[in-house]
């Protein structure tokens, strides 16, 4: 599959996993010990069916108690929100620390083994997935935005409605709080 | 013995070319540095600041045996691995960007010595007696006149080749030696833009020793199409100004409109300020597709390669002015001047012209000929929305917008009549045109975007060149101390997620009383925004080197005088010696200069090698989030990392924990990050405890501004002292710090990181 955005195809061999069922997403995100969902800016310009697309994201860290790292300017909205995040760092930094198997992670419990990432600019996501693809063979990456990203094990595809990815995120959102 | 008669006899040759024999500061330890010379310092940043890369492109299509996947742990079939074939591509980028400004500075050397002479003196003004602070840290050289210049240029032509060797099959093979010689590049980029700006003061007579340059007309809608237009893009000087010249000599200065787009606008708006500027290279496409331009003069760098295409479209003349950029067009240089003239005229024919009188005669009478006859009518609000109809909204041009944007919507928008939002898109537009070319319906949507773009003009200080001697004695002080609380130079290309950024950015840091410089297409689209009183920030801030002042320093070579500045707080405040001494100097910048760059919009191989000279003196740099395509960042791992300087006073080792500059390359993902990121980098362990109040006063009301109230997670990390705590915060800084368990350093005297790897410059050194 090509990624929505052509600047982010793949010029690889290594290609992402395309997930579409939200109880598969849901069963990867709750068998991992240290799951980290990292929260881009976004997720403050993009709504579905009126609500804002963070509100979903905090509705799914919550669900499966997954610790929070606000990249940019995201947690000032989040504090807006009512939800302190458990890290803030920018995209490029907490992909820098992820790498290194030895780092404590955001809840220093140790590293993490799944990262979720969800409302980073795509061309920006698709480059911290690469870091992540070659040199963080100890965790796997997921993507929870409507586009494909090669460079990640797990992706959504290109969802062409947002009704799709409204009804996926919603069905995601359940799974996790029945527990898969 | 054969060994030591060699390294003898290189330094007599060293010595030679640098003159050593003329005393004016003793020769530091690395005149002229070859590759290992200053690859100790290089390794003793990257343990701070390790390469972070993030592959492009997972394999090697270099050589035969590929391709070869790299990824993850693969090797390919010469051993090389992913994380090696990032740095081999990053130095290649590197050398890429400073082969564009070293030719560029040797064709415009050539060209003026020939004008002038080799022994035209280097003089520029009574304001600038360190002339070249590149020059005379890295080669060991005091320029006194062009001809001293070439001795420069050729040390960069040599090392560009044994650099550009090293990437060959089979050569290095490690990523840490690739990024050692991407920063010995960069270094000696910033040495080929300083040759070529000097030359081009110096030869042009463009302004100096000033700050108070003219004012220039800026944007599209400045052109006046009732004349005829000769529209010059790239980079080089060499044409524009004896196009000048010649209609000087004419009497035609005032019948021919002279425009120009990049930083080849900002080099003929420094000969002539009645040269229009149009904009940055981004609005390169738009304008050519207006067809305003009669005749097109293309010279180097940042030309699109497509320009016959375009200007053949668009019905304007092209003439391809210099070598590096011919488009397979016939050589007529040697053609007599009328019959160019009617080819071009009744055949429509394009020429590549190498002698610039030739060029301009050519150029002017085509102009004057064709300009009569052409129809330069911008398409009309309801032509527009009829071609928008078209449009059936299937989100090609999305998908292949390197900016991301759907521009689609805002086409679907003009067909229901509403300019709105196109109006909007203009200023997200990086001008590439592949939305264009993908579009399957042929939906001409730059001409469309013609009726939504903004007609407005701006002003723009034409580029003043080097900062002052005097300027930097003024500000020296304060700068080291941290009492003036950074400078930020906003330099570099317009791939901007928007073209607004750059000017809201300058206006914050300028009303916060930083120093803001700026060069090349930031210069520019600094310039494209208006204050509540109709201002530019141009108009707005003083044109000095001083708190609250904005500069624009020049076109793209001028970015030397910005690293120059930094330099020359060492040396003239200082008191440091520059001749070959680049380690002092880098580490004096590093640890004491509280400069930032900030190549918001970089897209070019010249960017990646200015910014990675920065990174090699000490200047950390911030990106705009597309720059993480160029691969490699320099980041630093803030607590885990090795944070320990030498206290030069006392000769110890003092582990200061103290993040400062936290990165030395760095992508922010918004705006509003850069924003914060900002004053962060400013920090120097040099600061006293008022200069760090000051910075952290900014750093922390950026933060509450931007990112929400509270404090920034990493505040504890750079208060050393009670007295850092600015004023204002005290209360909330104290409890946050009472909070982590925060605990009060001893003061670094004299921080360096000379004496804490192995190097041949002794501590006292850096004692002045």
């Amino acid at each position: 599959m090509i990624p929505y955005h052509r600047v982010n195809v793949l010029t690889g061999i290594k290609a992402a996993r395309i997930i579409e069922d939200a109880a598969e997403y849901a069963n990867i995100i709750l068998k991992a010990r240290r799951p980290l969902l990292v929260l881009g800016p976004r997720l403050l310009e993009w709504s579905l069916g009126g609500k804002l697309l963070l509100s979903y994201a905090l509705e799914i860290a919550k669900a499966a108690n997954i610790p929070i790292c606000a990249t940019s300017h995201v947690k000032a909205k989040m504090l807006e929100l009512g939800t302190r995040p458990d890290s803030v760092y920018d995209v490029v930094e907490i992909i820098n620390a992820l790498k290194d198997a030895e780092w404590k992670g955001v809840r220093k419990e140790g590293n993490h083994d799944l990262v979720i990432f969800f409302g980073i600019r795509t061309d920006l996501g698709e480059q911290g997935l690469s870091v992540l693809k070659h040199f963080a063979p100890h965790l796997k990456t997921m993507t929870l935005c409507k586009f494909y990203y090669p460079n990640a094990n797990y992706s959504l595809p290109n969802l062409r409605k947002d009704e799709q990815w409204k009804t996926f995120l919603e069905a995601l959102i359940e799974n996790l709080k029945k527990g898969g | 013995m054969a060994e030591i008669k060699e390294i003898t006899r290189r330094l007599e040759e060293v010595h030679r070319k640098i003159k050593a024999e003329i005393p004016w500061e003793p020769v530091g330890h690395t005149p002229m540095p070859e590759i290992p010379d200053l690859r100790n310092w290089d390794m003793r940043l990257l343990r701070n600041y390790a390469p972070w890369y993030a592959p492009f492109c997972d394999l090697c299509c270099l050589c035969t045996y590929g391709k070869c996947d790299l990824t993850e742990t693969r090797r390919g079939a010469c051993g090389i691995d992913i994380g090696t074939q990032q740095g081999r591509i990053v130095l290649l980028a590197c050398l890429m960007g400073c082969s564009a400004h070293a030719a560029h500075a040797g064709h415009i050397l050539e060209f003026l010595i020939e004008k002038h002479g080799p022994d035209k003196k280097i003089d520029l003004g009574s304001a600038i007696a360190v002339e070249a602070p590149h020059i005379r840290t890295v080669v060991g050289l005091r320029p006194e006149t062009l001809g001293d210049l070439v001795t420069a240029i050729e040390y960069v032509y040599k090392e560009v080749t044994h650099l550009l060797d090293s990437t060959a099959m089979g050569q290095e093979g490690s990523c840490l030696d690739y990024e050692s010689k991407a920063l010995h590049a960069g270094m000696l980029d910033h040495v080929a833009m300083e040759v070529a700006d000097i030359a081009q003061i110096v030869g042009f007579n463009y302004p100096t020793s000033v700050a108070d340059t003219p004012l220039v007309d800026l944007g599209w809608a400045a052109v006046d199409r009732t004349k005829p237009v000769i529209l010059f893009v790239g980079h080089n000087p060499a044409t524009s100004t004896v196009v000048i010249d010649y209609l000087r000599e004419n009497g035609l200065y005032d019948k021919v409109e002279l425009a120009g787009i990049c930083c080849t606008a900002l080099e003929t708006s420094r000969y002539s300020a009645q040269a229009k500027v149009i904009g940055p290279y981004s609005r390169q496409l738009f304008f050519i597709r207006s067809g305003i331009a009669d005749v097109i003069m293309t010279d180097e760098q940042c030309i699109r390669t497509d320009m016959p295409l375009e200007a053949s479209k668009a019905g304007s003349a092209l003439i391809a002015t210099l070598d590096k950029a011919m488009y397979g067009l016939e050589d007529a240089s040697g053609m007599e001047t009328s019959e160019i003239v009617r080819q071009m005229v009744e055949g429509k024919k394009h020429f590549a012209i190498l002698d610039p009188r030739k060029a301009a005669e050519v150029a002017t009478k085509v102009a004057m000929t064709i300009a009569p006859q052409r129809r330069k009518e911008w398409l009309k609000e309801e032509e527009a929305v009829e071609l928008a109809k078209k449009c059936n909204v299937c989100g090609m041009c999305e998908q292949v917008c390197p900016n991301l944007f759907n521009i689609g919507a805002g086409i679907a928008e003009v067909a229901k009549g509403n300019f709105d939002l196109l109006r909007e898109q203009f200023n997200l537009c990086v001008g590439c045109g592949k939305c264009e070319a993908e579009c399957p319906r042929r939906i001409p949507i730059f001409k469309i975007m013609q009726v939504a773009a903004s007609k407005e003009t701006w002003k723009i200080r034409a580029g003043r060149g080097p900062v002052m001697d005097t300027e930097i004695r003024n500000v020296g002080a304060p700068i080291t101390l941290g009492t003036i609380p950074g400078v930020v130079a906003f330099v570099g290309c317009s791939n901007y997620p928007d073209i607004r950024d750059v000017a809201e950015m300058a206006d914050e840091f300028a009303r916060r009383k930083y120093i803001v410089v700026l060069s090349g297409c930031s210069a520019m689209v600094a310039g494209m925004w208006k204050d509540a009183e109709g201002k530019t920030i141009y108009e707005k801030y003083p044109p000095d080197f001083d708190a609250g002042g904005v500069s624009n320093i020049g076109s793209c070579v001028a970015n030397s005088h910005i690293s120059g500045a930094a330099i020359k707080i060492a040396n003239i405040f200082a008191a440091l010696p520059l001749r070959a001494n680049y380690e002092v100097i880098a580490d004096y910048v590093l640890n004491r200069v509280g400069a930032v760059g900030v190549a918001w919009g970089a897209y070019s191989q010249k960017a990646a090698s200015i910014a990675t000279g920065c990174n090699r003196l000490g200047i950390p740099v911030i990106l705009g989030p597309h720059s993480s395509k160029y691969r490699r960042l320099y980041l630093s791992r803030k607590e885990e990392g090795d944070w320990r300087v030498m206290d030069a006073r006392k000769k110890q080792i003092v582990d200061t924990g103290e993040p400062s500059p936290e990165h030395l390359a760095y992508v922010a993902e918004t705006k509003e990050k850069a924003m914060v990121m900002i004053p962060k980098l400013c920090i120097r362990k040099n600061d006293t405890p008022q200069g760090r109040a000051i910075k952290l006063n900014h750093y922390i009301s950026l933060y509450k501004k931007y990112m929400g109230g509270g404090l920034p997670e990493d505040l504890h990390l750079f208060v050393r002292r009670d007295a850092d705590i600015p004023l204002v915060y005290k209360k909330e800084v104290r409890a946050y710090l009472q909070e982590v368990g925060w605990q009060p350093k001893e003061p670094v005297g004299l921080p360096t990181l000379i004496g804490t790897y192995p190097t041949k410059v002794p501590v006292d050194a850096v004692i002045h």
